[in-house]
């Protein structure tokens, strides 16, 4: 059995969380404040994931970039690839909150999205 | 690579080589200037107080005392000429106890016999009265001292003189000077400059450029002087420069200065450093200008209100037989033909630097008949500052120009439209701290949090610049490593 | 002169609340100044997510989470002015504006201000050293780089721990920079736990404890910063300087409320908050101008904000009908144990939210609320921490007197 302590990410209470733990499989939790608390403890054990956000360059709007983000966590290890892809992608305006620039990006059931609504400048 | 065929070439476009530049474009000479920064003011001449000296501490009679007196009389005009900001505001030199007030009877007999105007002893309550922030049992007061802003004054001197024909270059270091067929070549990087004349105005290189001339060796000294900039919100406690009573050596040390824009100045801590270039703020100094600074200036220097800091150089030179200290040197010699050199100038550099140039045109003028440049002009205007208008006046830029309405840098109230003009001046800067020098942006509490992303902008899409060609403020001085994407 | 009955001053996550709030409550004309082009304030460009999760129930992007609100603004047809930047504030609340079309003069009946904040620079700090490029404060950065698609360097050092500087780690590591490490002077970090760990555990970037920058290196773009351990006065301890080669060096070093404009309006600020002294109404000592968001005290939380200016609405609206407020006369003190309170004077009529923070980390702590050497409420909170806004509620049927009320902690 061994024990580890994690910071939970999924609100900004940042509840530090005390783990025991076996094989992969939670045994008990320390110091969260809700049950999100076990599924996020849970997920970083076996499988961690991350969501991120970065941006798009865009043409014919009155800034160069679009922001964007994932629509789902992704694997902590494919962050870099995810970020290939980002850097590979352009827009031109106008654009919308929750239009996809990437479906299923790099085959991980996770779409970039835009998130600013950009007008034509 | 040869550059063109010049009259006079003026090494070093500091004040001095500015005011020079200026006063010769009176006479019908193709000039030009090689400067080996960035911008005009990067050096001593933005570096420093910024205080019309009235010449009562300039030491004993000199061409140095000669040259401030001359200097301070003449300033309201110039002032307006050039369209500097400027207040004659006075100054008080402060002292307690017995030994300052020894000091200050000593200075205020030596400023009487130097003929400095209408200084007074005056005691604590006409201190008070002057200034009721200052503290102090006995203090001169030196009605003739001014404050100005010294990169302002340096950049309206040169954009004078350009608009009258003057030729600016930067970048160009000069390496060597050879004399051929009745010129000078004078050598930087890889240009090589042609020219019947050669003035050396080079300020603290001015001691290289000396002996490549032809004219003597000398010991370039620096002095370093660490300040603090406060916030405009103490700038209103204080309308006076205060100095204490000179110390042992003569010197009066850090003193407190209201700039003309409405911040105050705590500084400079003096600190030889002998010939090399130091720029680092300390934090055994900064420390001391809390210090220190809040004696002079009671309840009024604090940190909170600190908003910059900065070094200041105040070079001066020694003579290598004798290591004194030599006073402002201009010279000619018939065995040098053509050629002017100007050393030794240190403090007051700013407020001598026009009667400076004008022994310069004399010294010109005693080996070649000069003919008058007609249409020099003498006024020059400088960006309009919509800061500066009453609501009326605010109007009336916007309607003239709409970029005026809209609000760059919100600490200092400066426009688009000041900041476009600033990234279009006529002497070709384009750093960043040109920009600021010429507008005030980034200049206040923020220190450009608001507005800089604003000025990198305007200078790549005016300037037509790659991001990477955006400079702070000198070369190599790279703002950006590139796109993100 | 154009006459408004509110007029709020910054359309950013507060002035768009309150003015959507102050819409609901039916007073039908408000005006929103912005300086930018565009509304969202200072969420343009923190493109990363975790925002609204308290407001909305679900985690979004700056840019998302101010939309919300700009539709919203959009839809009960609150009046915009984009571009627009105001430049006084008379005490009798004539609003001067300016703007490409002309500067604008508007006599508000009320005045919101929230205009948010700006960095603590360098300049503030008196940082030793040279004045090279590549020195840039966190938020700054992050409008090149999220914004202007202008990377500012790519061997980085950071210095402070606020989240602003742990948020740029991230976004800095993301866009191919390398992050030395971040720098806090003091032995606990400035930003929220979750930030340290997705922003800097996950991409092993290193935060050092008790350690500052002390001197910065380098003539023409910074070369290396000089790095020491500082003890819990905060004092260089000799002999552990550290050189750290870098191209760039953050700050994320605090930030101030930007209050430039509300001293012109005559409004008394708060010494420890840097913002306005307020009552239970979010009023300011001016009547009739209020305030509420980053203006008023740095929030942890956009979440916070949006809810504090939407507090406000019902003061603005009282006002309005009645053309003033009751006196706030029960001053809130505090303990040593807290920086500081928002609203720092009560009438002790209706339920107020106290909002706070602690000055140093503090485990199962006990708050307390005393008024004439009675308890009249207590809190238990199992952690309290200086990065995190501590709130509680006291109600009207709390308070036993006109007394001032005492705050205070123990653990």
């Amino acid at each position: 059995m061994n024990s580890r302590v994690f910071t939970c990410i999924l609100c900004p209470n940042g509840c530090e969380i005390e783990v025991c733990h076996e094989d992969g499989r939670v045994l008990e939790t320390e110091g969260n404040k809700c049950k999100k608390g076990q599924q996020y403890v849970e997920q970083e054990l076996t499988d961690p994931r991350r969501t991120i956000a970065s941006s798009v360059r865009i043409k014919g709007s009155f800034l160069p970039l679009c922001s964007v983000r994932l629509t789902k966590p992704v694997p902590k290890q494919a962050i870099f690839s995810v970020m290939e892809e980002i850097n590979k992608a352009e827009l031109t305006a106008p654009v919308r909150i929750g239009e996809i620039v990437i479906r299923n990006v790099c085959g991980l059931e996770s779409d970039v999205i835009v998130t600013k609504n950009m007008e034509r400048s | 690579m040869t550059g063109k065929k010049y009259d006079v070439i003026i090494i070093g476009g500091g004040v001095v080589g500015s005011a020079v530049a200026r006063e010769l474009s009176r006479y019908r000479l193709c000039i030009c200037v090689l400067e080996k920064e960035l911008d005009v003011c990067n050096g001593v001449s933005g570096r420093n107080t910024g205080l019309l000296h009235s010449g009562i501490l300039s030491g004993e009679h000199s061409l140095r005392t000669e040259c401030c007196i001359e200097g301070n009389a003449e300033f309201d005009r110039v002032a307006r000429e050039l369209d500097v900001p400027f207040k004659r505001c006075g100054k008080l030199i402060v002292g307690f106890g017995e030994r300052e007030k020894r000091s200050l009877e000593e200075l205020f007999s030596h400023g009487k016999k130097c003929g400095i105007p209408g200084i007074r002893m005056i005691g604590h309550d006409e201190i008070r009265a002057i200034e009721p922030n200052a503290d102090g049992e006995w203090a001169i007061h030196v009605p003739t001292a001014g404050i100005l802003c010294p990169y302002t004054y340096t950049i309206a001197l040169a954009e004078n003189a350009a608009r009258n024909g003057v030729h600016y270059y930067f970048d160009q270091e000069v390496t060597a000077i050879d004399r051929r067929e009745e010129s000078y070549c004078v050598h930087t990087g890889n240009t090589e400059w042609h020219s019947r004349w050669v003035i050396n105005c080079a300020g603290v290189s001015a001691c290289r450029i000396s002996p490549m001339l032809g004219f003597g060796e000398y010991i370039p000294k620096r002095v370093k002087g660490e300040y603090e900039i406060l916030d405009k919100k103490v700038g209103r406690f204080l309308s006076v420069p205060i100095y204490p009573a000179p110390g042992e050596d003569g010197d009066c040390d850090l003193h407190i200065t209201p700039t003309v824009d409405g911040n105050v100045l705590v500084g400079p801590t003096l600190e030889e450093v002998g010939e090399e270039e130091d720029y680092r703020a300390t934090r055994e100094k900064i420390d001391l200008l809390a210090r220190q600074g809040a004696r002079l200036f009671p309840n009024h220097v604090k940190r909170e209100y600190f908003i910059r800091n900065y070094v200041g150089i105040f070079p001066y030179v020694a003579d290598p037989l004798t290591g004194e200290r030599v006073d402002f040197q201009i010279q000619s010699d018939k065995r040098i033909p053509h050629a002017v050199n100007v050393v030794g100038i240190s403090t007051p550099g700013l407020t001598s630097a026009l009667p400076i140039a004008r022994r310069v045109a004399e010294k010109v003028k005693e080996q070649e008949a000069l003919t008058v440049n007609e249409r020099f002009c003498p006024v020059r205007k400088g960006i309009v500052r919509f800061a500066d208008q009453d609501d009326e006046g605010k109007r009336r830029l916007i309607r003239q120009d709409p970029d005026y309405g809209e609000i760059c840098c919100r600490c200092e109230c400066v426009t688009m439209a000041e900041i476009r003009q600033a990234v279009h001046n006529i002497l070709g800067v384009s750093t960043v701290s040109g920009i600021k020098y010429r507008t005030r942006a980034t200049m206040g509490r923020c220190q450009g949090g608001y507005c800089e992303t604003r000025i990198t902008s305007m200078i790549e899409e005016e300037l037509k610049k790659e991001v990477t060609e955006v400079l702070w403020n000198q070369k190599n001085s790279q703002m950006f490593t590139g796109r993100v994407k | 002169m154009d006459v408004r009955d509110v007029v709020i001053v910054g359309g950013g996550p507060a002035g768009l609340a309150a003015a959507v709030a102050l819409k609901k409550l039916g007073i039908s004309d408000v005006l929103v100044i912005e300086r930018e082009k565009q509304l969202g304030g200072i969420l343009r460009q923190c493109i990363h997510d975790g925002f609204g999760l308290t407001r909305f129930g679900e985690t979004l992007s700056g840019p998302e989470y101010s939309q919300r609100f700009i539709d919203e603004a959009e839809a009960c047809q609150v009046d915009v002015a984009v571009n627009a930047t105001v430049i006084d504030i008379t005490p009798g609340k004539i609003v001067t504006i300016d703007t490409r079309d002309g500067l604008l003069q508007v006599k508000a009946k009320a005045v919101v201000l929230t205009m948010g904040c700006r960095e603590r620079t360098r300049g503030a700090l008196s940082i030793p050293g040279t004045r090279p490029a590549g020195v840039y404060n966190a938020g700054v950065a992050q409008s090149y780089i999220n914004l202007y698609n202008t990377m500012v360097g790519k061997n980085v050092v950071i210095m402070g721990s606020g989240d602003i500087g742990l948020i740029m780690a991230r976004r800095l590591t993301l866009e191919g920079a390398h992050v030395e490490g971040v720098f806090e002077i003091l032995p606990y970090p400035s930003g929220l736990p979750r930030n340290i760990e997705q922003c800097l555990n996950d991409y092993g970037i290193p935060l050092y404890l008790s350690h500052s920058v002390i001197e910065i290196r380098g003539e023409k773009r910074i070369q290396s910063v000089v790095v020491a351990q500082a003890d819990k006065n905060m004092q260089v301890i000799e002999g552990t300087e550290k050189e750290f080669p870098c191209d760039t060096l953050i700050l994320s070093v605090g930030l101030i409320p930007e209050n430039e404009l509300s001293l012109g309006a005559g409004v008394c600020l708060d010494e420890r908050t840097k913002g306005a002294v307020v009552d239970d109404s979010f009023q300011t000592s001016v009547p009739g101008i209020f305030a509420a968001g980053n203006v008023l005290h740095v929030h942890d939380l956009v979440d916070f904000v949006s809810l504090e200016a939407e507090a406000l609405a019902e003061g603005v609206h009282q006002y309005l009908r009645e053309g003033c407020l009751e006196e706030a006369g029960i001053r809130v003190k505090t303990d040593c144990h807290i920086g500081h309170v928002i609203p720092q004077k009560v009438s002790g009529n209706k339920e107020v939210q106290l909002s706070l923070r602690v000055r140093q980390p503090m485990k199962s702590c006990r708050f307390r609320i005393r008024q004439g050497g009675s308890i009249i409420r207590e809190f238990k909170v199992p952690k309290a921490i200086p990065a995190e806004m501590i709130q509680f509620r006291i109600k009207a049927e709390d308070f036993l007197s006109r007394e001032d009320i005492e705050v205070t902690v123990d653990e």
